[in-house]
């Protein structure tokens, strides 16, 4: 698969370019103390169970959101191909029937290193939930950013 | 007028309501707590007709609700209606555009340290 490759209605991809040599850039996958470092959205933090960086090897994890929110994570690397691509299995467990694919793309730019993630759903319908909900997390306003926070804290209203 | 139908009536959607600044410092007022009008229009600094009227545009796209109480009406948070703005800003791409963001900054950090 190539970044360019079109993409089908169970995908979804992001693609951009870091400023550093693509060897460096891929080994911040490659372990735990690197990962810990930016995986995850602004304010995330990562408590690692498990991790071993080879395929078939496994990442087991909990992403700690802002908001004091907790999201179980599980990620099985299928494929490393150093340093262009790996390829993983994710999801909240290894039993999770809506694990998906993704697979990390790493180029060599003039300026820097063009990382591409594609990730493939089981089902359209799971991909346009990914679009819209992946992970749940705030914008970048910080109004919206504690109000959005409230949202997962509250579900009951009082009768009107 | 043409120029209003241009532009998204402020009580369309959830979006619109919160675009004016006013009212998302009222749901904030409202956040955790549910306020009389006059305990708003005191913490804003605002007069009380304006106040309602803001409160009918969050009530409108059910952001507020309304709690009567005796002779008081008591307004609180309906953080259901901010579903959709919450769903709005938690989506794949954001979340990877954050981690690469972090990512890039990573990068560069370490490369900052090698030179030293």
């Amino acid at each position: 698969m190539t970044p360019d490759t079109a993409l089908s209605d169970r995908e979804l991809m992001v693609s951009r370019l870091i400023e550093g040599p693509r060897d460096v850039v891929f080994e911040a996958f490659t372990e735990v103390q690197h990962l810990s470092r930016w995986w995850g959205p602004k304010g995330f933090t990562t408590t690692t169970r498990t991790f071993e960086f080879s395929e078939g090897g496994v990442w087991e994890f909990t992403m700690h959101g802002p908001d004091g929110s907790d999201y179980p994570e599980w990620i099985q690397w299928m494929e490393i191909r150093p340093p262009e691509v790996i390829v993983l299995r994710h999801g909240e467990g290894p039993d999770d029937p809506e694990q998906f694919s993704s697979t990390f793309i790493f180029e060599e730019r003039t300026d820097g290193t063009r990382v591409t993630l594609r990730s493939e759903f089981k089902t359209k319908a799971l991909r346009d939930r990914a679009a819209e909900e992946y992970g749940a997390i705030e914008g970048a306003n910080q109004t919206l950013d504690s109000l959005a926070t409230y949202v997962t804290g509250r579900s009951e209203r009082p009768n009107e | 007028m043409i120029l209003d139908m241009a532009r998204a009536r402020t009580t369309a959607d959830a979006f619109n309501a919160i675009a004016e600044p006013h009212r998302r410092e009222i749901l904030t007022l409202l956040k955790g707590r549910e306020r009389v009008v006059s305990d708003i229009a005191d913490a804003m600094g605002m007069n009380q007709p304006a106040v309602s009227k803001h409160l009918r545009v969050l009530r409108e796209v059910g952001l507020v609700y309304v709690h009567p109480e005796g002779k008081q009406r008591r307004y609180g948070l309906d953080a259901r209606g901010l579903e959709p703005v919450h769903g709005w800003t938690g989506g794949f791409d954001e979340y990877w555009s954050e981690s690469l963001e972090r990512l890039n900054t990573y990068v560069k950090k370490r490369q900052r340290e090698e030179e030293r």
